[in-house]
């Protein structure tokens, strides 16, 4: 009887702490699997497609802004002479 | 199947160093039209594209170390004078704007009418927010000491809290800081005491954010186990940096916030 009354609040207690603590699973595992798969993709895409789209982005912008300011240079280059 | 025979960590090719260029450099072009020709679109820009890649190179370096485990103690050597020396580099940045004070507030020109503080400057009274200020960052070091300690013992939840306390007190001095600046009496172009008050003070502040910036960066990723309690440079990093900021705060406090008054 005492011994299956201890069982009880044992596991009353690790239904309750593993509740709180189902918040922040350990995936540090998963992640070293998909990230030391043997597939050639470098680090910086290999997370998924989401990683693609954002250096997708990333690179756009940078190259396309770079495009801008050299075309910015070229119209203050040659200012428009007033009166 | 090849394989290194060396401790070293042989990077993949990366874009970030590429887009981190290109980004300082429309960050320059950005703030040329900005004063010169009244246009923002080039500056926001370039704090996109630098945050971009701010996120993707250190997402990259977590990648690497926490889940391809290529940070051997012969990596973690070198990331430790790396840190090393930058911080020595921001030292030497903030005795800048120390000489450039002083320079000024030693021999205090008729101008200003031969005094520092300059005639018609009220300085802020350092017995009140500023001092709170320095208790703040003072405690908050103590705190991140106490987050240390926990995370080498392997105590998460200490770790968590303490870790959160310290970015706490890095905000409300961050937003006493920015009060401060509201409700004084002078400007940045209040003459030279405006100017070395502001600078200095300025980039501190700055230097703060980031240091917050990097506390909150550790604490998401000591929630999701990222760190052990032998190997978390990351934090240590963060906390050398945190102290750093602490002692610049001090030096500032005590030359311009009470010599200076």
């Amino acid at each position: 009887m005492l011994r299956s009354l201890l069982a009880l609040r044992q596991i009353a207690q690790r239904t309750i702490s593993t509740a709180s603590r189902r918040q922040f699973e350990n995936k540090v595992p998963e992640k070293q699997k998909l990230f030391q798969e043997d597939n050639g993709i470098p680090v910086h895409l290999k997370g998924g497609i989401a990683d693609a789209l954002l250096y997708r982005a990333t690179m756009i912008l940078t190259v396309g802004g770079t495009a801008y300011s050299m075309y910015q240079l070229a119209v203050a280059s040659f200012p428009k002479k007033q009166g | 199947m090849t394989h290194q025979t060396h401790s070293y960590h042989m990077v993949n090719p990366s874009p970030w160093p590429l887009t981190g260029a290109l980004s300082a450099f429309l960050m320059t072009s950005g703030l040329i039209m900005w004063f010169h020709f009244n246009s923002l679109i080039l500056l926001a820009l370039s704090l996109l594209t630098n945050t971009l890649t701010m996120y993707q190179w250190w997402r990259d370096i977590v990648r690497e170390s926490t889940f391809q485990g290529h940070h051997t103690p012969t990596v973690q050597k070198g990331l430790r004078y790396g840190m090393i020396l930058f911080i020595l580099s921001e030292a030497l940045f903030f005795m800048g704007f120390f000489w450039a004070f002083y320079h000024s507030s030693l021999a205090p020109t008729p101008e200003l009418g031969g005094s520092w503080p300059p005639t018609g400057i009220r300085p802020l009274n350092p017995l009140e927010v500023p001092l709170l200020n320095t208790s703040v960052l003072l405690a908050s070091g103590v705190s991140i000491t106490w987050a240390h300690h926990s995370l080498m013992e392997g105590n998460r939840k200490h770790t968590l809290q303490a870790l959160l306390i310290t970015i706490m007190l890095g905000l409300y001095f961050t937003l006493l800081q920015a009060s401060e600046y509201y409700e004084a009496s002078f400007t940045i172009s209040d003459g030279i005491y405006g100017s070395t008050f502001f600078v200095a003070t300025g980039f501190h502040g700055l230097h703060v954010i980031i240091g917050s910036t990097f506390l909150i960066v550790c604490f998401m990723r000591q929630l999701t186990f990222h760190f052990t309690s032998n190997h978390h440079f990351g934090f240590e990093a963060a906390a050398w940096y945190w102290h750093f900021v602490d002692v610049v705060w001090l030096f500032l406090y005590i030359s311009i916030y009470w010599w200076g008054s």
